[in-house]
């Protein structure tokens, strides 16, 4: 699994699949204030990606993937794109 | 079979069947731009599902139609008999392929070939699509340019002059589904220069269901719309692409392409039902019914204990009756559909045949709305097309023919339908020839159909009938067209078994009508058979009380009669043979009974053994016979037997 809850924040890594879109929704959904951590993200599937949009969570780290920072970061980010 | 191809074959035939519906009409109509958009439509969504599957020859066909469409639609090409003979080349093919797509689930072996050569006859009209200016409506491009002026600065880096292609891509909410990954395929779009995604409703945290998608992907990108298309060229359906160029300040004025989404008109509140789960309600219907009559049963036992008691039950028996007949009745309304579902399938047909013997006819075409059960819809094709087949052949004369003798050069083919309390009646009439009745004796006797003097003894309506008879065919020349080695007595077979009949009238110079009378529904039996000596006959099911065997021992003799006593009651017994008058046999040891009721009394009918049961369609006996008391009518069996189903009521009069 991509998706994992670690200290306080909601990690995703490498390529997110569809089958990250339901636990995910889950944690989201527990943990009102959450923040999720991009970093190593490299690639979302659709089904992740609108989960993001509709729960719009501050996020931390910048993605190493310049497509998913340039054009995704901006529609899923909360308030502010805080910086590790 | 895989649920998607299901789904293709029900969507392909319809689309299909617009698609020529709409170029059909254009023949008649050049201008009509709703047709064109129409035709256009149904013919792009179709590629678009063709897509799904490895049917490239099919798909790549239709794109060339679409293309042919487009170029129509834009006013680059205008409408000519040609074209839309091609396009309709086109169309047939598809239709066939999907035929064999549903039997075989490929495309024929030779499909490559004739995809070719009909994409050939296409081609002289596909070159000359120089791009002119087209306005698309202001709704389509509300969207694009708030794209291009939020983007503006991206737009401008990327090279003033260039070529942006604007998409705007909105991914069908079930495409999860179908395994689609829209981040994947607008990652694939090659040089991005804008990419806005939003939601296509607005996010509920509440009720999230991660697995509608319920997003919108617009992107400008530097590459044109052909290379913009081929990305989405599984999806074509949801995408716009329009090319914009040289100035995307004003795209306007500029656009060359403007691909609408399909299929979100035609507002039509309808559930798709497959017909076999429409079937097994019936069927349920039916058993409720059967058991609903052992409430009446139970009623009268409970009269001799409590009479109170009774009239509850026989009230409630009453009402579960009335809403076990209202449950029948609506369940056969939903198995009625129009006539349309067959009749709008010959326009084409009927052209394509005329086309074939090099024949100009006009085919009217009323009544389609007329309703009727499902099998009845279904069941009259293929009698029908034949009927038209020999109208078209045989029926109407050729050009020379019909100008030698003052009629219009063009035939006239008119498919009417009409309600008639609770039959439909079907008729095809021609303007042709009619039916030469002395060439009809002759081929009689010719072909052994009736024997010489039995022809001669005809009048001249019986003689008519013999273009039923099997083994009759009126061609005197086998065409490629007609001579398929089925008459006219497949069509009277076809009737028959959905319960209906054929009749022709002919009036000779002048054209010839056939009619075909059907019930609105097939009212279905259960017919048990049974057996005297070694005839059978058929005995509905309700009729039936029981069946016994009793030993002959147990058969008292009560004056002229014979009775027996089965659970404390004498049953009168009669014998079927004696009912029927046919020779009776010696009586076995053991004899075997069925209990019919007769008003309030049961009776005994002996018969020498039983035999399967079936379901069948009741069919009245016609002309002499139809008053005869004792007969119901026939029933066809699988063997193509004809049982003749008694009355037993009548019967012990």
């Amino acid at each position: 699994m991509s998706v994992i809850l670690d200290a306080g924040k909601i990690v995703l890594r490498n390529d997110c699949p569809i089958e990250d879109a339901e636990p995910l929704l889950v944690f989201l959904q527990n943990n009102p204030d959450c923040p999720i951590d991009i970093e190593g993200a490299t690639n979302l599937h659709a089904a992740v990606l609108q989960v993001l949009m509709a729960f719009k969570r501050d996020l931390f780290g910048r993605s190493r993937d310049s497509f998913l920072q340039e054009w995704v970061v901006p529609v899923i980010a909360g308030h502010a794109v805080s910086l590790t | 079979m895989d649920e998607l191809v299901e789904q293709f074959l029900i969507e392909g035939r319809e689309l299909v069947q617009q698609a020529s519906d709409d170029l059909l009409a254009l023949e008649g109509n050049p201008a009509d731009a709703g047709r064109i958009d129409s035709a256009f439509r149904a013919v792009h969504t179709l590629k678009g599902s063709v897509g799904f599957f490895d049917f490239a020859p099919m798909a790549d066909l239709l794109h060339r139609a679409e293309d042919l469409l487009g170029a129509i639609r834009d006013g680059r090409q205008p409408v000519t008999k040609v074209i839309i003979g091609a396009l309709l080349d086109c169309i047939g093919a598809s239709d066939d392929w999907i035929d064999s797509i549903e039997r075989t689930g490929a495309l024929p072996a030779d499909a490559a070939i004739v995809a070719r050569g009909l994409g050939a006859a296409m081609a002289p009209y596909l070159r000359s699509t120089a791009p002119v200016g087209v306005t698309a409506s202001e709704a389509d491009l509300e969207w694009l340019s708030g794209l291009v002026t939020r983007n503006r600065d991206a737009v401008d880096t990327a090279g003033a002059g260039r070529t942006i292609t604007a998409i705007r891509y909105t991914p069908s909410p079930d495409c999860f589904f179908l395994g689609d990954d829209p981040m994947a395929l607008v990652r694939s779009i090659p040089d991005l220069i804008a990419l806005e995604i939003t939601a296509r409703e607005a996010w509920s945290t509440e009720k999230f269901d991660p697995f509608v998608c319920n997003l919108v992907f617009q992107m400008l990108t530097a590459v044109d719309a052909d290379a913009a298309r081929a990305v989405f060229r599984f999806v074509p359906d949801q995408a716009i692409i329009v090319e914009t160029q040289p100035n995307p300040a004003a795209p306007q004025t500029d656009l060359r392409t403007a691909v609408a989404e399909g299929g979100r008109d035609g507002a039509v509140r309808t559930l798709r039902v497959d017909a076999t789960r429409i079937d097994a309600l019936a069927d349920i219907i039916g058993e409720l019914i059967v058991a609903k009559n052992g409430l009446a049963h139970l009623a009268d036992k409970a009269s001799a204990v409590d009479a109170k008691l009774a009239r509850e039950l026989n009230a409630s028996q009453a009402n579960i009756d009335r809403l076990a007949g209202d449950m029948h009745r609506a369940v056969m309304t939903m198995r009625m559909i129009p006539l349309s579902r067959t009749f709008q399938r010959f326009p084409r047909l009927v052209r394509d045949i005329a086309g074939r013997l090099g024949k100009s006819i006009t085919f009217h075409v009323s009544g389609e709305e007329v309703e009727a059960d499902k099998s009845i819809v279904d069941g009259i094709f293929e009698p029908l097309l034949h009927v038209l087949r020999n109208a078209v052949d045989h029926g109407i004369e050729d050009a020379e023919t019909r100008i030698a003798k003052q009629k219009p050069t063009e035939g006239l083919i008119q498919l009417e339908a009409k309600r008639t309390n609770d039959q439909i009646v079907i008729s095809v009439t021609d303007d042709g020839a009619g039916i030469d009745l002395g060439m009809i004796r002759r081929l009689a006797k010719d072909r052994n159909v009736l024997d010489a003097a039995a022809v001669d003894t005809l009048d001249d309506s019986a003689a008519l009938d013999l273009i039923f008879a099997p083994g009759f065919s009126t061609a005197s020349e086998v065409t490629d067209v007609s001579g398929r080695g089925v008459g006219m007595d497949a069509v009277r077979s076809a009737i028959d078994g959905l319960g209906g009949r054929v009749v022709v009238t002919s009036a000779r110079g002048a054209g010839t009508t056939i009619q075909l009378s059907l019930p609105q529904a097939l009212v279905i039996n259960t017919i048990m058979t049974v057996r005297v000596g070694d005839e059978h006959f058929g005995v509905p099911i309700e009729s039936v009380q029981e069946t016994l065997r009793i030993a002959a021992d147990r058969i008292v003799r009560i004056r002229e009669g014979e009775a027996f006593v089965v659970r404390n009651r004498t049953v009168p017994l009669l014998r079927l043979t004696d009912l029927l008058g046919l020779p009776g046999a010696t009586r076995p040891d053991d004899i075997r009974v069925l209990i019919a009721s007769s008003g309030d009394e049961r009776i005994g009918i002996e018969v020498d053994g039983f035999a399967e049961r079936f379901d069948a369609v009741l069919r009245p006996m016609q002309g002499l016979l139809s008053g005869m008391p004792g007969i119901l009518g026939t029933a066809l069996l699988g063997d193509g037997q004809v049982l003749m189903v008694l009355d037993l009521p009548g019967l012990i009069g």
